[in-house]
């Protein structure tokens, strides 16, 4: 009997041994994608950059539910590297002193849009407008700076959301897991690039907007349930020249989604050895 | 960074204590609530379930069957993004309702098994002394059941106020949530869940503290009767 328990235990030892050598790669859990999908989708990426330094098929591909379960699991060793983009990796890095921050000089390809059900494609008409006067008379680069790229080490500032008496008021998700694009503040308070952006949409489409905090993990469940209106940062792919690739990481079915109006390269964080 | 500096950004900067205090009133009054309807809608469920009509005893059998067997974040998923999805009740009223749903299944075997602990021969000697069938229930049966079920039920709570450290998913800032957004913010996920995981075993020890309490003042009375 010892005998076999004995067996037994050194069977899952060495189950739990890992004799590969590939890297272990923690990401927020995308929409419509498993893991195996976002393989195919790094191989379609590394075509597409021509380029497969950071991610590649031999990589395993971990998905997190939050930001703070993905930092942990990076501090405690349990990962090798957490794939986002840029400007969130930067936040991070510049706030963590024991993270090394990954740039390979990717090109800018993950475009971050607003997500709503297919039934409402018309409201992104409006919206798709607003997104381009706001490329065209540098708002977006603005707020991006003011927001993000100028931030250093402070929180970014709380916006106020103008009010449209009278107007529809529609319910958008944020999840605080993408800083500083959407983070809460220490009193509750979203903020955040995607808060600046939304409030100058709001001011541009006349319409209220209600921002509605719910976990990453239940983003599409709070769009397809019609319990908020539109999602941020649902991630697309785009090519060099701003076109839209058939093969995002937000992988939604029965939604529609705007212009970009964030476009970033991939980037990557890792400790520091 | 000092661990007072840490410590500072994470409790008091920006106002972050009255936040974490906000989202631990929302825990509580979760719990609160879900505790007090589930444990009487319970003590329904068992009643059906030791009745003598079958049928009733069929329907709260799969009631505790599908309830005690299905996780309560799907149950509270399926509720507030499916069947209340289109209604206008509130994230906290939908997970108040899901939480008493799968407490009072709890609730209904606890009871259940704390009544069949009790000897029969009482009641009937009761009823031999000309007590009323409600009678002999309540001043023969009630406070056995009190003292055989009080433990279990204990834990049920403490495991409630667990359990609730899901409703982030359906929009409600509770503690959990309000400690993940503290860690996004100052980056220091490890301290903030430590502090977090401190309340959490505080709100358990005061229930402890609770129920030690009710025992001290029950044996207060049997000792001032007795005497």
């Amino acid at each position: 009997m010892r005998k076999i328990l004995l067996a037994l235990l050194l069977v899952m030892l060495c189950a739990s041994i890992s004799f590969s050598d590939s890297a272990k790669i923690g990401m927020l859990i995308p929409v419509g994608l498993d893991e195996a999908g976002v393989r195919e989708w790094t191989e379609k990426i590394a075509e597409l950059e021509g380029k497969s330094e950071i991610f590649t098929n031999e990589n395993e591909i971990i998905f997190y539910e939050n930001l703070t379960s993905m930092l942990m699991a990076l501090q405690a060793g349990q990962i090798d590297r957490i794939a986002l983009s840029s400007m969130p990796a930067r936040y991070i890095a510049a706030r963590n002193e024991n993270l090394n921050y990954i740039d390979n000089h990717h090109n800018a390809i993950i475009g971050y849009s607003l997500a709503v059900p297919e039934s409402k494609r018309a409201m992104l008409m409006g919206i798709n407008l607003a997104i381009f006067d706001m490329k065209a008379d540098g708002t977006l680069t603005r707020l991006m700076r003011k927001y993000m790229l100028e931030l250093g080490t402070n929180d970014p500032e709380p916006v106020t959301m103008p009010v449209f008496h009278g107007e529809e008021t529609l319910k958008i998700a944020v999840t605080g897991d993408l800083p500083a694009m959407d983070c809460i503040l220490a009193n509750g308070a979203p903020a955040g690039f995607n808060t600046a952006f939304l409030a100058e949409l709001s001011k541009r489409i006349k319409k209220n907007f209600e921002l509605v905090s719910i976990s990453t993990g239940a983003r599409e469940s709070a769009l397809t349930s019609g319990r908020v209106d539109m999602l941020f940062w649902t991630r697309s792919v785009y090519n060099d020249k701003g076109e839209r690739m058939p093969f995002p990481l937000d992988n939604f079915t029965g939604v529609a989604i705007s212009e970009p109006y964030l476009l970033d390269s991939r980037a990557a964080l890792e400790l520091k050895k | 960074m000092t661990l007072s500096d840490i410590l500072y950004k994470i409790l008091i900067q920006g106002g972050s204590y009255w936040t974490i205090l906000k989202g631990l009133g929302a825990t509580v009054q979760i719990s609160l609530f879900s505790l007090l309807f589930g444990t009487i809608l319970g003590a329904f469920v068992c009643m059906l379930r030791m009745s003598k009509i079958t049928i009733f005893r069929f329907c709260a059998t799969v009631y505790i069957v599908i309830l005690r067997g299905s996780p309560v974040l799907m149950l509270l998923m399926l509720m507030y993004y499916g069947i209340f999805a289109r209604s206008s009740l509130e994230a906290n009223t939908i997970a108040i309702i899901t939480f008493s749903l799968n407490v009072a299944a709890h609730v209904a075997e606890l009871l259940r098994a704390s009544i069949n602990a009790t000897d029969y021969g009482q009641i009937e000697a009761a009823r031999t002394l000309g007590f009323g069938a409600f009678q002999a229930f309540r001043l023969v049966t009630l406070p056995q059941i009190i003292t055989i079920a009080k433990p279990v039920y204990q834990s049920t709570v403490v495991n409630l106020i667990q359990w609730t450290s899901v409703v982030g998913y359906v929009s409600i800032t509770d503690l959990t949530r309000v400690i993940n957004n503290i860690a996004s913010r100052t980056m220091q996920p490890m301290i903030t869940i430590i502090i977090g995981m401190l309340i959490y075993l505080a709100l358990a020890y005061i229930v402890h503290g609770l129920f030690a309490l009710s025992d001290y003042i029950q044996a207060r009375k049997e000792r001032e009767a007795a005497a």
